[in-house]
């Protein structure tokens, strides 16, 4: 049993380190660690300044302008950033659609949609979600129609994250209503500056603008922007899944979120003690600890049973589990820890440009809010029911 | 980064694992678990000549093991076969106290690989005080140099056919007091001896101590006088290191036995694992489990690690603790009746991972303990 990295592993994650420290600008970190929002222009700052470094689709082949990183050069680049604090990359484009480009997509396609996703031209949201079909993904109805050389596109997409920046929308539709309706869903790749679309925020509990819903009605896409065959899109669906669910453990996030509780209950005053002292509050936090020690482990079992050459199975669906559940946690009990000051929802207060008073501590600016909002992190990429759902069936063979 | 066993540990669990299941019949564990003596001398016989305590000791003793990874895998593969036969309390705490001792002490580390000698450490005072520190049993010396030792030792396994005891005590100092703590070697045929002895839920003999005025010589001490706590506490350490792991077989076969029931226990026409309230409730053992897994190999790897030893040890006792009692009675819960019976296996394990808390420090007092550290 070995838990050290490598000579090479050691050495990238130095590198990596000292690439952060110099690269990452401070108040995009602040607001990282304070849990506020970033705008479309920090992300694309920073995604412009990992692509000058080859970072940006680190995991990605050499080929294409990745680094062909491994599952464990991809776990220390995003422990790292963590850390650090630095955004987390879009996924939609590089991290998601991506891999389902290189597996199953046209050369044409490759050549043309994968250089996109490195500059920036494109800015990619995901269509799965409907209505009607959440959990029960496959039973989705947004139909499309072949017409000569496109689809004709109508339906309704919903819970769309940043829908409002993007610019493409890679959708799962219905191309078939024969056989089962996993057999009848193709995978499309639409410009959101079609007419016939229509897009209209979501608002969230927390007051914030995240998701949208997504109308479409006779759209036109041009036929070559179909993936793969036509009603094989639920294979192609369940593949991205996969990628979506790794990397779901945030270790090094959660930790930073430790310490900074830990910081709050140094400075706030129970029965005139700190609230670090009382003996309940410690006790909720050292089971936290203990629970994201256990999950570290966890984690690094996994990854070093994909190195090995075993393929990631429904043991992502632990991690995801975990994962959320505990980040969850730390996010409860930073509200708690806030006692009356967790009324306070002033989550403007982190950025530049405020000017209402002061809010202190910092934290409290949106720890309910964050609070709330967190609460999609059990419910989205597969609920924990369905990952549960999924251990049942790959791994206990139920 | 690997988490492998080395191959020669592999081939020692496969091969334990395999006499476990071959040789080790839960029927007649039961019988022996629950007779006067608390388990069986011809298991026990059989099973020292497989190597299992060698693999526990160190070479310098004529063992050929004793790391915490050594330890963790013979306890793992222990648990899975619910051995109730003393290698904790012979082959771990016995054996690290006797190996800090005198030249004769650690002859009896050799000992108890030839037979010769089942010394039995007796250390627990009161029930519910589990700090490690915590000894009122008296050493008082005599005008001749000689010593007595005068104190009850409460919940004392497998004491019964015990060679020796070895006694913590203390000639001054407060009772949590990590200063003035000796340890006593007494032969158990020493005048002045009462053993008590109970049956136990989860099988062995449970024995409280009562020494009066039990004469010793100043050789009989274990280590220096007044300064032996360093002793006791790391070979309580390693006993829990080692129940720990051995909770981990008892869960990983508590997980074998709840999946063939769910996929051979039909009702309303179909295995009752088809039911998604049940799917879930597994799932959710099943994660459980990996994370009190991930919590024994934290502690092992830390286990020589000065620094960091006690704060994994606990974490790994919380966890151990916490999910040991869940998986034992969602185990019951989705076995329903069947669960509830003697006549099948499921019991006897949940009853020994529940009573594993109680040794050592509880989930609570190891949560305490990993605050204050």
């Amino acid at each position: 049993m070995d838990l050290d990295f490598t000579k090479e592993q050691k050495n990238f994650q130095i590198e990596v380190r000292s690439f952060l420290n110099e690269t990452l600008e401070t108040k995009v970190v602040e607001k990282v660690k304070n849990g506020v929002p970033i705008t479309k222009e920090d992300s694309e700052r920073w995604h412009k300044k990992l692509n000058e470094k080859g970072w940006l689709a680190g995991t990605w082949p050499k080929q294409y302008g990745g680094q062909d990183w491994d599952v464990v050069e991809k776990f220390i680049f995003e422990e790292e950033c963590g850390s650090a604090g630095a955004p987390r990359i879009v996924p939609f484009g590089v991290g998601m659609l991506a891999p389902v480009l290189m597996k199953f997509g046209s050369q044409e396609q490759k050549d043309y949609w994968l250089p996109r996703m490195l500059t920036g031209e494109d800015w990619w949201c995901q269509g799965y979600s409907e209505p009607g079909s959440g959990s029960d993904l496959a039973s989705l109805k947004t139909s499309a129609v072949r017409e000569g050389d496109f689809y004709i596109v109508n339906g309704q997409k919903t819970w769309t994250t940043f829908a409002q920046h993007a610019n493409m929308i890679f959708c799962l539709v219905r191309t078939s209503n024969e056989g089962k309706p996993q057999e009848g869903i193709s995978f499309i790749l639409i410009d959101m500056n079609s007419p016939g679309i229509e897009v209209r925020p979501i608002i969230t509990l927390d007051g914030s603008h995240e998701v949208n819903e997504i109308f479409f009605s006779d759209v036109k896409v041009p036929a070559k922007n179909l993936v793969g065959e036509e009603n094989k899109g639920w294979t192609y669906a369940k593949y991205l899944l996969t990628h979506e669910r790794t990397g779901n453990a945030n270790v090094a996030v959660s930790k930073r979120k430790i310490q900074k509780l830990k910081k709050l209950a140094d400075d706030a005053k129970k029965n005139e003690q700190p609230l670090s002292n009382d003996p309940m509050f410690a006790s909720r936090l050292a089971q936290i600890e203990i629970d994201l020690q256990n999950l570290e482990i966890t984690n690094l079992r996994t990854l070093a049973a994909v190195e090995d050459g075993e393929a990631p199975g429904a043991e992502s669906s632990i991690i995801k589990i975990l994962g959320s559940e505990i980040e969850q946690d730390i996010d409860n009990l930073t509200r708690k820890s806030l006692g009356k000051r967790a009324f306070v929802n002033e989550p403007d207060a982190l950025s530049s440009g405020y000017n209402g008073a002061e809010v202190f501590p910092k934290a409290a600016a949106y720890a309910s809010g964050k609070y709330f909002n967190h609460r999609k992190k059990s419910i989205y990429a597969g609920s924990n029911e369905i990952q549960k759902n999924i251990i049942s069936k790959l791994m206990l063979n139920l | 980064m690997d988490f492998k066993p080395s191959p020669e540990r592999q081939i020692l669990f496969d091969t334990l694992k395999k006499y476990f299941e071959n040789e080790y019949s839960l029927t007649d564990r039961n019988i022996s678990a629950h007779s006067d003596l608390g388990y069986s001398k011809k298991a026990w016989e059989a099973m020292r000549d497989l190597g299992i305590l060698e693999s526990l000791i160190d070479p310098e003793f004529d063992g050929f093991g004793g790391t915490a990874l050594d330890i963790s895998t013979v306890f793992e593969a222990l648990g899975r076969g619910l051995v109730v036969e003393p290698f904790l309390e012979v082959g771990i705490l016995a054996a690290k106290v006797l190996s800090r001792g005198n030249d004769y002490q650690k002859s009896l580390v050799k000992k108890i690989l030839e037979n010769d000698c089942l010394p039995i450490l007796a250390h627990s005072e009161t029930d519910t005080e589990y700090t490690k520190s915590f000894v009122e049993t008296t050493l008082s010396k005599a005008t001749d140099g000689s010593y007595t030792v005068s104190g009850i030792k409460r919940m004392v396994k497998h004491a019964a056919e015990a060679t020796h005891f070895l006694v913590t005590c203390r000639e001054n100092g407060d009772a949590f007091n990590e200063e003035g703590i000796s340890i006593a070697c007494i032969p158990t045929d020493r005048d002045g001896i009462k053993i008590d002895s109970f049956a136990t839920i989860d099988g062995g003999r449970v024995s409280d101590l009562t020494f009066t005025n039990v004469n010793i010589s100043s050789e009989e001490l274990v280590g220096p006088l007044g300064k032996s706590y360093s002793i006791v506490s790391q070979a309580i350490d390693t006993g829990i290191l080692a129940i720990c792991s051995e909770a981990l077989g008892i869960m990983e076969r508590i997980k074998e036995l709840t999946l063939e029931y769910l996929k051979t226990r039909k009702q309303f026409g179909v295995p009752i694992g088809k039911f998604q309230a049940i799917q879930h409730r597994m799932a959710q053992l099943l994660v459980e489990i990996e994370q009190a897994r991930s919590s024994v190999i934290n502690a092992t790897i830390y286990f020589d690690d000065e620094a960091e030893r006690e704060k994994t040890i606990s974490a790994a006792k919380f966890s151990i603790g916490k999910i040991g009692t869940l998986v034992a009675e969602e185990s019951i819960q989705m076995h329903g009746g069947m669960g509830m019976t003697w006549e099948y296996d499921l019991g006897h394990y949940a009853k020994r991972l529940v009573l594993i808390d109680h040794e050592f420090g509880d989930e609570d007092f190891h949560l305490q303990k990993y605050i204050s550290l």
